[in-house]
């Protein structure tokens, strides 16, 4: 499977192997299709051939760096995670993570009402399973995101 | 196609019309309100197993509504018609119903108001017997009346006009489906009944004609219904797909064999209707769909496919099928059925494979 691959081939630990059976999320990465439209893709159901030829962004790729390749800049979900210390045990963010950056990438290209914003983002993160039950603090973190970044709600700030 | 099919439906709504005044209602049951007399609590209980092998739940109850008040939708090519409130409530409900008004809906399909469309099962419930059909009324009578008005039908005209409805049921409503298999035993007889009756199982396994009748010529052939069709249950069909006695015994108990899990909607068969049933009436209903004496199991057989399609397939199936469905389609127990021997996927039409695989199964 994709996360045998990234975990003992490429050192890739970020993305978190959980049920192993295709139910968490935990273990999700981002493929960034060819339209410029990205979506979540579970790894640990899914065979490390699928991704030949795609372009895809695991955690360890969405900060900016510098050239020595280390990490200078979070983005700004990882940012809004930490400020809101969205996380307990911290298993399931990755997972968290990417979710909410195809969301926020989703709304730059189609941006929502801002009475749409909580179910939208309830909805992108409905399938993230977080033992530790830490769902309000990953929800907050990201609608501080999505209304704080200009373009992203219709009719709002 | 569907002018021509309108035009001819609206002549038989016609005919039914005039037939309707010529013959004078025949059927009619208004007045024969007896003084009822009070259901014991064994008859309640038997009229429970009894509403819950007629499946009543799965169109009566909408989804998170209260149960038997009606309001769930049934697409059908006429348009959409809602399940109705068959709580005791007696504006809304049938709480103004006696016994015999309610043998008479659920074996001619005539209510003290209007005639019902086939939506409901009347068709199969036809057949039903008089203690059975009382004590399922028993039993909703002894239900929590629900003041929920019933939902308007989305049909189209002609469809609308209930009084074609005579015409429909003069021609199609018919005293006796015919038999897919061959038997005689208590079990098969009694599986009959189950199946043909309370189960209703040729509602939707058997194949409709132009005019939404069943054609008895095809029953339980299989038929194509909303996305998902629903697969061919004659004893030549189930065998084809490696079903034996005991796998469908299974399949009915738990939703599970190793043929495949119920999904679609066999899945609210299965969930509100099957699983209850006695070990004795699903044994039955098993040996009435196989026969006295059941068809061998068909062993899988390789597929012709040409061979650089097939290993594009594999490699496809590797990637995104394997991780559930394990290397060789063996399945996880617990998680994901077998690809291998799986009767959806040894459908001869592949309809239901695709569908799956696009739209997902609801858990």
């Amino acid at each position: 499977m994709m996360i045998d691959f990234l975990h003992e081939y490429l050192n890739l630990t970020g993305s978190r192997l959980g049920c192993g059976q295709g139910v968490c999320h935990a273990c999700v990465l981002i493929h960034d299709r060819e339209d410029g439209t990205s979506e979540e893709i579970r790894t640990c159901i899914t065979g490390a051939h699928f991704f030949g030829g795609k372009t895809i962004r695991t955690v360890e790729g969405l900060a900016r760096r510098n050239d020595k390749g280390e990490v200078v800049e979070l983005s700004a979900v990882q940012q809004a995670f930490l400020t809101h210390y969205s996380f307990q045990c911290g298993y399931c963010t990755p997972g968290f993570v990417n979710a909410a950056t195809v969301l926020v990438e989703k709304l730059k290209r189609e941006p929502v009402e801002k009475d749409k914003v909580e179910e939208t983002i309830t909805e992108a993160l409905n399938e993230h399973i977080c033992r530790c039950t830490g769902y309000v603090r990953y929800f907050e973190a990201v609608k501080d995101v999505v209304l704080s970044t200009p373009g992203l709600v219709k009719g709002g700030k | 196609m569907m002018v021509r099919f309108k035009n001819t439906m609206l002549k038989l709504a016609l005919a039914g019309l005039i037939g309707a005044a010529l013959v004078g209602c025949g059927a009619s049951s208004q007045g024969s309100a007896n003084a009822e007399v009070p259901a014991s609590a064994e008859q309640v209980a038997r009229g429970r197993y009894l509403a819950r092998a007629g499946d009543c739940a799965a169109c009566h109850t909408a989804k998170d509504g209260a149960p038997f008040a009606g309001g769930y939708p049934l697409h059908t090519p006429f348009g959409t018609i809602h399940g109705t409130n068959i709580t005791p409530d007696k504006e809304h409900g049938i709480g103004g119903w006696s016994s015999d008004d309610f043998y008479l809906a659920m074996t001619d399909g005539v209510t003290p108001d209007h005639r019902l469309y086939p939506a409901m099962p009347y068709t199969s419930y036809r057949a039903m017997k008089r203690e059975d059909s009382d004590a399922i009324y028993a039993y909703l009578m002894a239900q929590k009346p629900v003041a929920q008005p019933n939902l308007e039908n989305g049909l189209s005209f002609p469809f609308n006009i209930r009084a074609g409805l005579w015409f429909w049921q003069a021609l199609f409503v018919e005293d006796k489906q015919p038999d897919v298999s061959a038997g005689s035993s208590a079990s098969w007889q009694r599986g009959r009944y189950v199946s043909n009756v309370l189960g209703h199982c040729a509602e939707c396994h058997t194949p409709r004609k132009f005019s939404g009748q069943m054609d008895f010529s095809r029953q339980l052939q299989g038929n194509t219904l909303d996305r998902i069709g629903a697969p061919d249950i004659t004893p030549e069909g189930l065998a084809a797909r490696g079903w034996t006695l005991k796998d469908l015994n299974a399949f009915f108990a738990t939703g599970l064999a190793p043929q495949g899990s119920a999904y679609g909607e066999m899945y609210p068969v299965v969930h509100l209707s099957t699983q209850h049933l006695s070990k004795s009436d699903l044994s039955a209903m098993s040996t009435y769909l196989l026969g006295d004496k059941p068809p061998a199991p068909q062993p899988v057989r390789p597929v012709a496919a040409d061979a650089a399609e097939l290993q594009a397939g594999r490699q496809v199936c590797t990637a995104v099928c394997a991780g559930c469905h394990g290397g060789q389609g063996e399945g996880k127990p617990h998680v994901a059925v077998a690809m291998k021997g799986n009767s959806t996927v040894r459908l001869k039409d592949a309809r239901n494979l695709i569908v799956a695989t696009l739209d997902g199964i609801e858990e």
